[in-house]
């Protein structure tokens, strides 16, 4: 199954020769063999570099960072909305889906990619757009190659770094565009939050998203940003019973929405506008005492694929955190 | 002995009238058996919330306390919602069963659940809206169109909207709306996922911006169809024999819709497509109170926000702390009992 059928290798080669302007550094690599240790614990490997790569839309953000152009992707939500992909070039990609659970299978197919890319979901040991419950067209779409990734949970900053190696496996080169400006930044933003978040002493967060009918509560371990922020300082509260089916939150009924009182909320920014809409819909929202403060700081959620993303989410929580009273609860 | 035996054969042969007397003390049971029934759907819920509290949520309001908030902006308007929109599904089933004479009639048949569901991907498409209390006016509105062009098509030809044309042009008007809103929730996701939340019925996350925006509707709808409880007998005799009673039955039927219409929108707009009650409880107010339309009309008034109400609670507490949809609970419940309601009396008899 690791092993990629030699017709279509050579089939994907052919194919790639003709009129493909966007690699020019991967050249040198082509022809030798190509291995990548991926989330899934496996070392997937190809005789040849892989040229024609599908990704998901948060993995294509990363990959395109780091100099590598997909030929194709697919989004789980619209393009112009999708924060990680708005402000891309995307020109001369091919949009497979805009909506989670579906990929254009036939389109796909059309396109004999060699590998697809997406981040892996430890939690339902699944890569990003495969989890089971998606629709048989994005189980076609797996069949066509290998899907490779780093792992999502533990942090953004090692998923990253597993992207860069992906790409530089794919060659892409290391020190080319902004990477190391877009580092550098990067690293100053974590500096300046670490040293945010220690000048509130007891200060403590909760990360939410309000549904019509729910307030989920994040699992900060499930959650590769939070769990960088808790390494970086910042106290998230745990909730105590996780969903046993869906263990990256728990489920709680808008009756219990003030169970968890932190000094300040991080809101889910994903859907942002329709998230505050029905959380201000819900009469125990203002029961948060951190509502009541004006204390709600948008949460990226699951989204940052980039290091340039990370460093201006991080100075803009930093403004957010500066001025949010620790003694509030 | 054989004269006795011959009245109680005859007796039982013909529908049970009941006296006045023993109807009024059983429509007054039956408001007390409400009054309790709103009792337990204030106090049980998902969050544990003792008396003491729920009397001070009344006497002496604390907005800032959480579990009078829970009280006060969760459990009354939901208690009220259920009240208003269930007595609203009891009288349009029994006003559509009386006026279309068929006994499994519902706001189903007159493709008013398919047009509130496309109206309400069609705003989540176009507008993008995501709140309950944005989506019902368009419920409502789809609802509205629905039954006015089943009743136009169902009009064409000389004898006018008989209740045979009815039923085929609610099946027509249906297949066409739901095959549109298909069409559109294949493409959107985001359409999709509010549909299933709204189209398995709900009295949770209604509060009181949905019910005050629902409640005009629902009480004129309410105070047309309580008159309509004579006309419904002459129909129930037969085109025929109404028409010769001086029945206008024409007139008669378009005012029943327009009380249908008013009472499904609204209804179908708070709290979703619960359709089922609606069939249900008027069959079970003719079992106690036989065929006079007056007093079916009445019982399932107090009888159905009863069945809605009871139905929620046992969706709180049966998947406690999480709730299950009070159209599931419905479904579930309703359907075993319906059976046995068909087994234990022969529903044809409209």
């Amino acid at each position: 199954m690791k092993l990629l059928l030699l017709s279509s290798v050579a089939a994907a080669l052919v194919l790639a020769g003709c009129g493909s302007s966007s690699d020019s550094a991967s050249e040198a690599s082509a022809g030798e063999g190509w291995s990548y240790e991926s989330g899934d614990g496996k070392t997937y490997t190809a005789d040849s570099t892989p040229k024609r790569i599908i990704a998901q839309g948060e993995a294509a953000a990363a990959l395109i960072s780091f100099g590598i152009k997909p030929v194709a992707i697919y989004s789980n939500d619209p393009i112009e909305t999708n924060k990680s992909l708005k402000d891309l070039d995307l020109s001369g990609i091919k949009i497979l889906s805009e909506t989670y659970g579906q990929i254009d299978a036939e389109t796909a197919a059309g396109l004999k990619p060699d590998l697809i890319v997406s981040s892996y979901w430890p939690l339902e040991k699944a890569y990003g757009g495969f989890e089971s419950g998606v629709d048989d067209s994005a189980k076609k779409v797996q069949k066509l190659a290998d899907v490779v990734g780093p792992a999502e949970g533990d942090s953004v900053e090692t998923k990253l770094e597993g992207y860069e190696e992906l790409a530089i496996s794919l060659g892409a080169d290391p020190a080319g565009g902004t990477i190391a400006a877009d580092k550098a930044t990067f690293q100053t933003a974590v500096e300046r939050f670490k040293a945010t978040v220690a000048s509130k002493e007891g200060l403590t967060s909760l990360a939410v998203s309000p549904s019509e009918d729910l307030l989920y509560v994040a699992v900060p371990s499930e959650a590769s940003e939070l769990s960088d922020f808790e390494r970086w300082g910042l106290d998230i509260m745990d909730p105590d019973s996780p969903d046993p089916d869906f263990a990256y939150w728990e489920n709680l009924s808008w009756e219990n929405a003030d169970k968890y009182q932190p000094d300040f909320l991080l809101m889910d920014d994903r859907d942002a506008a329709n998230s505050q809409k029905i959380a201000d819909g819900q009469p125990t929202w203002q029961n948060i005492k951190a509502v009541k403060a004006g204390a709600v700081v948008p949460w990226p959620a699951y989204w940052i694929h980039t290091y340039k993303d990370y460093a201006a989410q991080l100075d803009e929580l930093s403004d957010s955190i500066e001025s949010i009273d620790p003694n509030l609860t | 002995m054989t004269v006795t035996a011959r009245t109680e054969a005859a007796v039982e042969q013909r529908p049970r009238y009941r006296s006045r007397a023993t109807l009024a003390t059983g429509f007054v049971i039956l408001a007390g058996a409400l009054a309790v029934v709103c009792f337990f759907s204030i106090t049980m819920g998902a969050r544990g919330v003792g008396l003491s509290t729920i009397w001070k949520a009344f006497t002496d309001y604390n907005a800032s306390d959480a579990s009078e908030t829970v009280i006060r902006e969760l459990r009354v308007p939901r208690t009220l919602i259920g009240i208003f929109a269930g007595a609203a599904l009891g009288l349009s089933g029994a006003i559509l069963q009386g006026v279309t004479r068929n006994p499994l009639a519902d706001p189903g048949i007159m493709g008013i659940n398919a047009g509130a569901a496309t109206a309400i991907v069609f705003a989540i498409m176009v507008l993008g809206t995501q709140s309950v209390s944005m989506y019902v006016w368009f419920a409502f509105v789809g609802a509205g169109v629905a039954t006015v062009t089943v009743y136009g098509l169902a009009s064409f030809g000389r004898e006018g909207a008989t209740p045979v044309k009815l039923a085929l042009a609610g099946a027509a008007v249906t297949a066409i709306l739901s095959s549109i809103t298909s069409a559109i929730v294949m493409t959107n996701v985001s359409a999709l996922n509010e549909l299933r939340f709204w189209q398995v019925g709900s009295l949770a996350g209604r509060y009181f911006p949905v019910f005050w925006q629902t409640l005009p509707f629902l009480v004129l709808g309410l105070v047309l169809a309580l008159g309509t409880g004579r006309a419904l007998n002459g129909l129930a005799l037969g085109e025929d024999l109404a028409l010769a009673l001086g029945q206008r039955v024409r007139l008669t039927r378009i005012l029943m819709f327009v009380t249908v219409a008013i009472l499904c929108g609204a209804s179908t707009a708070a709290v979703g497509p619960i359709v089922f009650v609606g069939l249900l409880v008027p069959h079970l107010a003719r079992m106690i109170c036989g065929p006079d339309y007056r007093w079916i009309l009445s019982y399932s008034l107090l009888l159905t926000p009863i069945v809605l109400l009871v139905a929620d609670i046992i969706g709180r507490l049966a998947v406690s702390p999480g709730e299950l949809q009070v159209g599931v609970v419905l479904g579930v419940i309703g359907a075993p009992f319906f059976i046995l309601l068909v087994r234990y009396r022969n529903l044809a008899e409209l």
